[in-house]
């Protein structure tokens, strides 16, 4: 037991951190759906938009620190205008229902990902960590990269505070009642217009800052965008459409799933990610936490 | 209703007049192929979009390269050369390829870097007497079981690359146990299909084979731990573009790369992917049969020349496919129809390229040397330094 | 509950649809006398694909199920007709006919599982179906071929002992009629009894279940036969490309299956082949002219369509209540 265990300790211990890195990017989705009902297709791309604007800061050995919140702050600033941007764009589609606004953002998917190849190339960009996360710790054993590790630890403070601002603001608040019944909201005078807006904006800084993140581990090359985008929306769709807390535990069972999962079965590697939001979805079909959807 | 009508017939009006007027002719005769007289058309398919457009951006390079270099001549022929985008499969890739035959009727059609596209025109190109040179595609069978007289390929097979490691690394782990690792798609399995016949042959073991689900793995920690596990003495992959970069980075820094050598199949750091691997990459043995690094006269030309032009180092994705214009050089010389070029084709001799000699053999494939490359730092970028050329192929 | 989907039509203009629909049936007829080889194939695959997205209309538009997983059933129809040429027979009808009902087997292995789902998680999972199905084509070389696909497909033949049907224009009259054959059938379903029960269930199904319906029942129904259509619309695909590949599984048709459908405008079906057209001409014709910018056009055409085209070429009205509280059915 003790040598399966370490083992595999360093896998789990990488599950983790991929799911952390899932988070960033599925719970901006999982807010924007529960509180405007769009599934926002152009995620992936908004992932990758965040991820070359930290080629663009920390790329050709420029990797510091001070580069990489540069690249924060970059992805910050444009992620709340695209976010912003977007849900302009989907607001007067609101009628007409999920389908269009989803078809909408994805055509902006293409074209943002289309812009970003033209722009960056379509080679594959690689980001090193910053230098003093550049080298490696001895876990059970074996060498684990020491940014890993950090991502572990971005991705849980990211988590801790996205969960204080939904469940514990007065805006989060706010959030959650919008989510729940728009209409009494309004009769209370909010103006949950402005309100879509701005959860749209910090769904997509959060995609962008995941982007920056997991640079250093996924990279960025025309594709990804596509790979990041079915991954968030497995986690999603797993934990549970609108919920947060459903976002984080898609996110690490998905983790999971992508790297023990895969160690444990690797002829079924492929089907492991679609076989698991299968199976789940057949036994709790709103997701792991999702509610049921009121009709209407 | 009479809105929808007056929408109806705008639209089947500006489709037709479109279909008309881009397409004059009857579909019910025999389609005829190529100019008697004239420039040569050549069709030149290659990945302008999606994950392939570096290939294909240096196979343009090569290919144009050459030909300006000639005057814009093949085979004292003037060639006019007409560029469709493959795209990322066979699902855009064909569709162009047909184009080219039936719109644009080229009389030769270069390109390719995708193998189900390079299998799936085969009967096209057959079908309309047009002949085809591969420039990078690599499945066996395009010059194995599938092979045709219109088509000719200048870069390589999957399998072949691989079995020139075989009995070298057999040689250097001396006993001890290989661990393969590619991805899990036809050109993965060819790869290891390949290295393991030459390597067992030599007398090697391999301790294990994991095929990683192709295109979606960004993670091979799950993969890295089991090779580290198998007590394997030496590993070989497969991989290209963003795999290749995310194997060999995270090969690193799991720990592997200072413990496990690892040997691969040269489009693993080849190109952009080795400026992206960084210093991951140094120190990795990999069979090639190119590196911009080979010492010889045409080579060094080469180049200067390529660098001079378009500002890189050449890759073998470009010298594939500036062989495939000296290879029509010659074919040209006999005939400019289909059939002419193919009789053409069958007599080229031996082609003086950058990467050594070669000539074709049966398969249509070339007979070459493929090199032993070591990834080494050289006046600050990493370069693939030939170390010696392996024997058997 | 309304179950009409357009306005009373008066006879005038009963009549002026009518002669609109006969005009473009001989247009359509014509074709191969007037085009050239090249742009006859491009028809053919047009038509084709207009059958997948038409079927996907069915199950979208009328019965309130987009599906982005319609690739499965059609890639499935595609190997079936290309495997059945290389090893048993190169009749053409036989093909069709087999690719239907493997594409409708498929669709009603998954469809009983996955029809219980509503709205974006009914999306989800025929989006794990379409990609675990691309996997297995991906993966199972020795039927499959695995990704090299399988080429060589021979030319069908439209009866045993006829010879095989190599003149594009002759391909194009062949495919013409089995789609014309095939829609014909899926309009009938979409105008009958059951297909406003389909729209009933789409529209509210909490209200069809307490009159008494079942709602199981019709949904399950409409995804096989969207299965079938798709099923059939592969193997007229492969009859024209003589070559199938996992491409032909991928995400990217499934989503623009849909793309057509909503172009096309939801629930009339033949706003669906105009939409395929539309999707099948921008990504062929225009597309690679574009030096690699292809995507970055599809993209835009994505969004101009979602905005200008609010109710799609067709304009059809999905009820004629105004807006209210959001619909249970809005997909």
């Amino acid at each position: 037991m003790p040598a399966w265990l370490g083992d595999n300790l360093i896998t789990i211990i990488d599950g983790v951190a991929f799911g952390v890195l899932l988070f960033t990017i599925a719970v901006g989705l999982s807010l924007v759906f529960g509180i405007m009902d769009v599934l926002n297709l152009a995620h992936g791309a908004l992932y990758l938009v965040g991820a070359y604007l930290a080629v663009r800061f920390a790329g050709d050995g420029q990797a510091t620190a001070w580069a990489f919140l540069a690249a924060g702050l970059a992805a910050v600033v444009v992620g709340a205008a695209a976010g912003a941007g977007l849900a302009v764009l989907a607001r007067p589609l609101g009628r007409r229902g999920h389908l269009d606004q989803a078809l909408l953002t994805l055509g902006v998917a293409l074209v943002v990902g289309d812009l970003l190849s033209a722009r960056f190339g379509n080679d594959v960009q690689s980001v090193p960590p910053p230098a003093f996360l550049a080298g490696g710790v001895s876990i059970a054993g074996r060498e684990y990269p020491s940014y890993r590790l950090a991502v572990i630890v971005a991705g849980l403070a990211l988590a801790v505070l996205v969960y204080a601002l939904v469940e514990r603001s007065r805006a989060g608040a706010l959030v959650r009642a919008t989510v729940a019944d728009a209409p009494m909201v309004r009769a209370l005078g909010v103006d949950t217009g402005r309100l879509v807006v701005a959860v749209f904006a910090f769904g997509v800084v959060l995609a962008c800052l995941g982007g920056v993140l997991g640079a250093p581990v996924l990279g960025a090359y025309p594709g990804l965008d596509e790979r990041v985008l079915i991954l968030g929306l497995v986690v999603v769709v797993l934990g549970g459409l609108g919920s947060v807390p459903g976002a984080f535990l898609g996110a690490m069972v998905i983790g999971q799933v992508e790297v023990l999962g895969v160690s444990l079965l690797p002829q079924y590697a492929s089907f492991l990610v679609f076989g698991t939001m299968a199976v789940v979805l057949l036994l709790r079909p709103t997701g792991m936490l999702g509610r049921a959807r009121k009709p209407g | 209703m009479r809105g929808l009508a007056r929408r109806l017939v705008t639209i089947v009006a500006a489709g037709l007049t479109v279909a008309l007027v881009a397409g004059c002719g009857s579909s019910l005769e025999e389609d005829q192929q190529g100019a008697a007289s004239g420039p040569v058309k050549v069709g030149l398919l290659v990945p302008k979009s999606g994950v392939y457009a570096p290939l294909g951006r240096d196979m343009e390079n090569g290919f144009r390269m050459y030909l300006e270099a000639k005057g814009g001549k093949l085979g004292g022929r003037t060639v006019e050369v007409v560029v469709a985008d493959e795209g990322g499969g066979p699902d855009t890739g064909v569709p162009a390829a047909q184009k080219l035959l039936q719109q644009d009727k080229v009389t030769i059609l270069v390109g390719i870097v995708n193998s189900a596209v390079a299998l799936g025109v085969r009967d096209l190109v057959a079908d309309s007497k047009v002949p085809l040179i591969v420039a990078n595609a690599g499945a066996n069978a395009i010059t194995g079981e599938q092979r045709s007289d219109y088509v000719w390929r200048t870069s390589f097979a999957n399998g072949e690359v691989a079995a020139a490691l075989g009995e070298y690394v057999a040689g250097q782990v001396k006993g001890g146990k290989v661990f393969l690792a590619a991805p899990d798609y036809a050109a993965g399995k060819e790869a290891t299909a390949g290295f393991q016949e030459t390597f067992e042959a030599a007398g090697g073991q391999v301790a294990g084979t994991e095929l990683t689900p192709f295109g979606t793995t960004t993670n091979f920690q799950p993969y890295l731990a089991r090779i580290q596990r198998s007590g394997a003495k030496a590993a070989y992959c497969f991989y290209a573009g963003a795999e290749a970069v995310a194997f060999v980075k995270q090969y690193q820094q799991f720990g592997l790369s200072s413990k496990i050598p690892l040997y691969c199949s040269g489009f693993a750091t080849e190109g952009g992917v080795l400026k992206a691997q960084g210093d991951a990459a140094l120190g990795i043995r990999t069979s090639l049969h190119y590196s911009d690094q080979i010492d010889n006269p045409t080579n060094k030309e080469f180049v200067v020349d390529y660098r001079a032009g378009y500002g890189d180092a050449p890759t073998v994705y470009a010298v594939q496919a500036y062989d495939a214009a000296a290879v029509l050089d010659q074919a040209l010389a006999k005939g400019a129809t289909g059939d002419a070029i193919v009789e053409g084709l069958k007599g080229v001799g031996e082609i003086d390229s950058p990467r050594g000699p070669w000539r074709f053999n049966d398969g249509h494939g070339p007979d070459q040397i493929y090199y032993l490359r070591e990834t080494k730092k050289q006046g600050g970028t990493t370069v693939n330094a030939v170390v010696q050329p392996l024997t058997g192929s | 509950m309304s179950t009409a989907t357009e306005a009373p039509a008066t006879a005038a203009s009963q009549a002026m649809a009518r002669g609109a629909a006969g005009l473009v049936l001989g247009l359509l007829a014509l074709v191969p006398l007037l085009v050239s080889s090249n742009v006859a194939d491009m028809l053919t695959r047009v038509l084709a694909f207009a059958l997948l997205a038409i079927g996907l209309d069915l199950l979208a538009g009328v019965g309130g199920l987009p599906s982005l997983g319609q690739a499965a059933p059609f890639g499935v129809g595609a190997y079936t007709a290309a495997l059945l040429a290389k090893h048993v027979t190169t009749v053409g009808p036989v093909q069709l006919l087999a690719a239907a009902v493997a594409g409708a087997g498929l669709a009603a292995a998954v469809g009983w599982l996955l029809v219980r789902s509503r709205g974006t998680y009914f999306l989800m999972l025929t989006l794990a179906v379409g990609e675990i199905v691309h996997e297995l084509a991906d993966r199972w070389e020795g039927v499959t071929g695995g990704s090299n696909g399988l080429a060589g497909v021979p030319a069908i033949n439209l009866y045993p002992g006829a010879p095989p049907v190599r003149l594009a224009g002759l391909l194009y009259w062949y495919v013409l009629a089995a789609v014309l054959v095939c829609a014909g059938a899926l309009w009938v379903v979409s105008r009958s009894a059951f297909g406003r029960t389909l729209r009933g269930v789409r529209d509210n199904e909490e209200r069809m279940r307490s009159l008494g319906y079942w709602t199981f029942l019709p949904k399950y129904a409409v995804f096989c036969i969207a299965g079938a259509a798709a099923g059939a619309a592969g193997s007229l695909w492969v009859a024209q490309a003589r070559f199938v590949s996992p491409a032909d599984l991928g995400f990217e048709v499934s989503a623009l299956a849909l793309l057509a459908v909503v172009i096309g405008g939801r629930g009339s079906l033949w706003g669906a082949a105009l939409g395929a057209a539309v999707v099948v001409l921008v990504r062929e014709e225009l597309s690679p002219q574009l030096g690699g910018r292809g995507p970055l056009v599809l993209g835009l055409v994505f969004v101009a369509a979602v905005y200008l085209l609010p109710r799609g070429f067709a304009g059809t009205r999905l009820s004629r209540r105004g807006s209210g509280p959001r619909r249970t059915a809005a997909p």
